[in-house]
């Protein structure tokens, strides 16, 4: 058994996730009670196997560290292959996915009062679809986890989310689908045109492509990733979804499913459409710069809580974009950090915030006040994911911000400096609304009428939710004081991924074949750069 | 009268089910059947055996490879394909019927019998190339149906719906019937390979294509495309559930089926015709899509959805006939498969909720997907797969369609489809919203439904399975039905257009429409 998880660890992951989930939404609903904790043991048991497994694993000379090949089926010539890969480039966006899941589990323990059970099962079906989508390689592959992640999210949204709940699902579900559908038009004109779904094979025939057909590509891949990111102004679903998902739902959400977005730029629409994605930056900059600034201006005038840290997390992906956009390798390898980082501080926030909406019933800011003095462990954990936030350095957020504005900065592009200075206007924003609504909150006399929120605050966080925290925490730590950890896996991959879209066209395509000694040396002196860059 | 064994193959499926279908009428002459359980059970028995019978001798046939004729009957494998399509949805049909009727209060019988005769006129209609017993085939399985329809005689709207589908389907008929003529005057021959040789030789008479585009119009009415499509929502909302999601179904697929065998291997091949066939096919399809779509989008009733759903998956499956390629044609039978088990699935959760009478709104399934937590799960995913949202069957058919589509430079025409069928996601929702994300019901009793609950959740597994291993289906059932239609009709000169890879410029990503 254990020789077969370590041979097969990929699939392990996907479908061990998958089997859990089938398996507690079949319990009857009078062993809903035991649901949660089988869904805790099962999601922390797969975290500590992807872990275990994942983590010693080395990179061969191509960047993969492990892979798993298999032809699937061939309908009407197009053969699909089962193709899982795992490099630089995912490792920890599957490692954080791992991690989120028992974390959000916890997090929202007894906040899931009605048909518990299938929350968690579906909870843990949703960790299938993402775990399988990081893995996939093969395009169709790919295509069906991507899909197949929003429906166990629709109804997490629908089913337990708040009072606007069947609209916000509604809207999520129809502008996701909205960019895959169209997105599927490209995939299957690529299909067709290069007779396989590998993005290997895409990409070889695409360099034969009129430059016309490529851009109406790559837009059509930028859609389907940009709206799940969200960019502006394609973000309109997210304030919505957000706020109506149960807690459990906006931490899994922010943490993991927006960074498919980024992700699928990085590993699918710029190896695969280099040329276009160039030809775009600047506008994707722009776009991307605009959702720093507004997203910030926007979370600062907010009432509630839940959404401030929605509009917060369209400035913290404009970051991701930008740095997508920037196109260097510290750009890039800062829009990787900023999105696991986001994922943790984000995805923190979120549970804290319904932490206080358990016991207020209420997340309106002006419903609180003097919070700190009732309950000073959780001002202790809020302050410090704020700050994270923010992106106060020794935190996780500096990293990141800093990485991209970095690279945007020395990118060879003439808009990159004017940008980059711009975009830093955002990291000022986000501690403006951050930082104004922890006075309001947590500072301050208390809001003394009897239906207030901090009337209902009688109880500080109990084991459990400290439990919840305390990892979150360290993880904001280590990414803010050892970054290397997570930037050094993924520089070989972001290096070669870039040198390969800047490429003339001949050269193209390396990313997917063993790169040579040139590539191998400028991946070392750039990652003397970024490191540099970091300090 | 002596027949060969050869023959005997070829007659076995068509009768089995003709004798049942006269059987049925006698049993039932007793008065008691809404009293007597086991005459009933008996009735509906006599019509499961005779369907199982004819399915089991159809594969028989099937797997010996055999292709089994007798005069102007062929039962060749596009034809086994579609009886097999046929006696399944039957099958499903039948058993919803059971359960539907007992909640309705009142078993008949007889609408086994009409069931029956249906059955046998769809599988001769896919099983002949000979225009005038086609044209008696499609009267065989139409007329039941007009009477199918009208059978809750007590209800207005049952009445309704049967008249504007009997005349509506009669001036079909009649359309399809001047067609054959009009094609027999210029050729002199019924046979559709001997029309087809004709008509390839020489210069196209004008009335040689009117003839044709009659015969389409023919097909596109059953076929419930738009602009034929008025008496869908009427005709589905008066049928009792399962007669609905039979017609909405085997009627569809058989046309579809008989379009393939008289346009796809014989007519389009011809230039003259093809070239406007294939734009009258792209206009039909893009019309049926955004109609039936959007027409579906306002709908509150959920019968009347599923009537405008089925016009708006009549135009996916004519996008097909578009790109007309030999894979093409296996894409749409794979659609077609998918849509049986989506499609049945979906009508047969009316009657698995028990929800009786012709008005039945989203809101009167309030909260039963916590209730029938395993009927609730299939019928989403019968809802997904409608959608077409992977990992369904619903997706792999669309998947299929849209590449042929984009593989013949009709680029255009896919992303109209894609919109479309982003519409429908709005749609398709509506039901899981109500099943789901509603308050329940209050005093609602518990419904007894085994047999139809059983045909939801096949259809949910299927569904699933189909989606995820696609192969099996697309290589052993849907792959030899096509190549041996080609194969049949190679003195038509039939081309099969293939565009090379490099050939297939992005300029067509702007005019190919």
């Amino acid at each position: 058994m254990n020789h077969w998880i370590g041979n097969n660890i990929l699939t392990f992951l996907i479908f061990a996730p998958l089997f859990w989930g089938l398996l507690l939404l079949a319990l009857p609903n009078k062993l809903s009670l035991f649901t949660k904790y089988l869904a805790l043991i099962g999601s922390l048991g797969i975290f500590v196997i992807a872990a275990m497994r994942l983590l010693p694993l080395e990179p061969n000379n191509e960047g993969v560290m492990f892979s798993e090949l298999a032809p699937m089926f061939t309908l009407l010539n197009i053969p699909v292959e089962y193709h899982l890969s795992l490099d630089g480039l995912n490792l920890w966006l599957v490692l954080l996915t791992a991690f989120l899941v028992p974390i959000s589990i916890a997090g929202a323990w007894n906040s899931v009062k009605d048909r518990s059970g299938s929350f968690f099962a579906l909870f843990i079906l949703l960790e299938c679809a993402m775990l399988g989508a990081l893995l996939a390689r093969d395009l169709f592959l790919f295509y069906i986890f991507w899909e197949a992640m929003l429906i166990p999210m629709y109804f997490l949204i629908g089913v337990w989310g708040g009072p606007e709940r069947k609209y916000a699902a509604n809207k999520f579900m129809i502008f996701t689908l909205a960019g895959s559908l169209l997105w599927l038009v490209a995939l299957l004109y690529l299909a067709v045109n290069a007779q396989s779904f590998s993005p290997g094979d895409m990409a070889q025939k695409v360099i034969n492509m009129p430059f016309s057909a490529q851009c109406w590509l790559y837009l059509a891949f930028a859609l389907a990733f940009a709206i799940k990111v969200p960019l502006f102004p394609l973000h309109t679903w997210l304030p919505d979804a957000h706020t109506e998902a149960p807690t459990a739902g906006s931490a899994i959400l922010a943490g993991v499913l927006l960074k498919m977005g980024g992700y699928g730029f990085l590993r699918f629409a710029i190896p695969i459409l280099p040329a276009a994605a160039l030809h775009y930056a600047k506008h994707f900059a722009i776009l991307a710069l605009i959702a720093i600034i507004y997203g910030a201006l926007v979370a600062m005038a907010q009432k509630d809580i839940k959404k401030l840290v929605a509009y917060s997390s369209v400035s913290h992906m404009g970051f991701v974009m930008l740095g997508i956009a920037s196109f260097t390798v510290i750009g890039a390898q800062g829009a990787m950090m900023q999105m696991l980082s986001h994922g943790v501080s984000t995805g923190a926030l979120f549970l804290l915030v319904g932490m206080l909406y358990d016991r207020a019933h209420t997340r309106m800011i002006t419903d609180f006040g003097g919070v700190a003095s009732r309950m000073p462990i959780f001002t202790f954990f809020f302050i410090v994911v704020t700050l994270s936030s923010i992106g106060l350095p020794l935190t996780n957020g500096f990293i990141g911000e800093f990485l991209v504005l970095n690279g945007t900065f020395v990118s060879g592009f003439s808009w990159g400096r004017v940008v980059a200075v711009i975009a830093s206007s955002g990291i000022l924003l986000g501690a403006v609304y951050m930082l104004w609504m922890v006075k309001r909150v947590f500072w301050g006399p208390e809001n003394a009428s009897p239906g207030s929120g901090t009337a209902h605050l009688t109880a500080d966080l109990n084991v459990r939710e400290i439990a919840v925290m305390t990892p979150l925490v360290v993880l904001i730590f280590w990414m803010g004081l050892h970054h290397i950890t997570f930037t050094g896996a993924s520089e070989p991959c972001v290096t070669r991924l870039l040198e390969d879209a800047e490429a003339p066209p001949p050269a193209r395509a390396l990313f997917f074949n063993t790169p040579d000694q040139t590539q191998k040396d400028t991946q070392q002196d750039t990652q003397q750069d970024t490191q540099q860059g970091a300090q | 009268m002596s027949l060969t064994p050869n023959e005997t193959a070829a007659i076995l499926p068509l009768a089995i089910p003709a004798v049942a279908a006269c059987l049925i009428p006698i049993a039932s002459l007793d008065r008691d059947q809404s009293t007597q359980k086991w005459i009933r059970a008996a009735i509906f028995a006599i019509a499961i055996i005779a369907l199982g019978a004819s399915f089991w001798y159809t594969t028989r046939i099937w797997g010996s490879g055999m292709q089994p004729s007798y005069r102007y009957l062929s039962l060749d494998r596009l034809a086994q394909f579609a009886a097999i399509f046929v006696q399944i949805s039957a099958v499903y049909a039948v058993l919803q019927l059971w359960d539907h009727l007992h909640h309705e209060g009142w078993v008949k019988g007889e609408i086994l019998a009409l069931l029956l005769f249906s059955v046998v006129g769809m599988m001769l209609f896919a099983a002949t190339s000979n225009l005038v017993l086609m044209f008696l085939a499609l009267e065989l399985f139409s007329i039941p149906l007009y009477a199918l329809t009208a059978i809750v005689r007590v209800r207005t709207k049952a009445f309704e719906g049967g008249v504007k589908y009997f005349l509506t389907g009669a001036v079909a008929s009649s359309c399809f019937l001047m067609g054959i003529v009009l094609l027999y005057g210029m050729t002199g021959s019924f046979d559709l390979n001997v029309i087809a040789q004709s008509l390839a030789k020489g210069v196209l008479d004008p009335l040689a294509l009117l003839g044709a585009a009659l015969l389409l119009m023919g097909f596109v009415f059953k076929v419930s495309a738009a602009p034929f499509h008025q008496w869908t929502p009427d005709a589905y909302e008066a049928a009792p559930h399962p007669i609905a999601g039979f017609m909405s179904v085997a009627t569809k697929g058989i046309a579809i089926i008989a379009l393939i065998r008289v346009f796809g291997a014989h007519l389009v091949p011809i230039a003259e015709i093809g070239s406007r066939a294939q734009t009258a096919f792209a206009a039909l399809a893009v019309i049926t899509l955004i109609i039936g779509n959007l027409a579906a989008l306002s709908q509150t009733n959920f019968k009347r959805m599923l009537a405008y759903s089925s016009i708006s998956h009549a135009g996916y499956l004519l996008l097909g006939f578009v790109a007309g390629t030999t894979e093409a044609h296996q894409a749409i039978l794979f659609y077609l498969c998918s849509y049986l088990l989506m499609n049945l699935g979906a009508f047969g959760l009316l009657s698995a909720f028990g929800l009786v009478g012709d008005d039945t709104q989203f809101r009167d399934m309030r909260g039963l997907g916590w209730k029938r937590p395993g009927i609730g799960v299939a019928a989403t995913i019968c809802f997904l797969s409608l959608a077409g949202i992977p990992p369904t069957a619903g997706f792999i058919g669309k998947y299929l369609l849209f590449k042929e589509l984009i593989l013949q430079g009709h680029v255009v025409l896919a992303i109209i489809a894609i919109v479309a069928s982003l519409v429908s996601v709005a749609y398709y929702l509506k039901p899981i919203i109500a099943m789901y994300m509603e308050p329940p019901k209050e005093d609602s009793e518990p419904v007894i439904a085994p047999f139809a609950g059983a045909t939801v959740l096949v259809s949910g597994v299927l569904i699933i399975v189909l989606g995820l291993i696609p192969g099996r289906l697309l290589d052993g059932l849907v792959k030899p039905s096509i190549i041996q239609v080609q194969g049949g009709a190679a003195d038509a000169e039939v081309e099969v257009v293939e565009i090379s890879l490099e050939e297939l410029s992005p300029n067509q990503l702007k005019d190919s429409f």
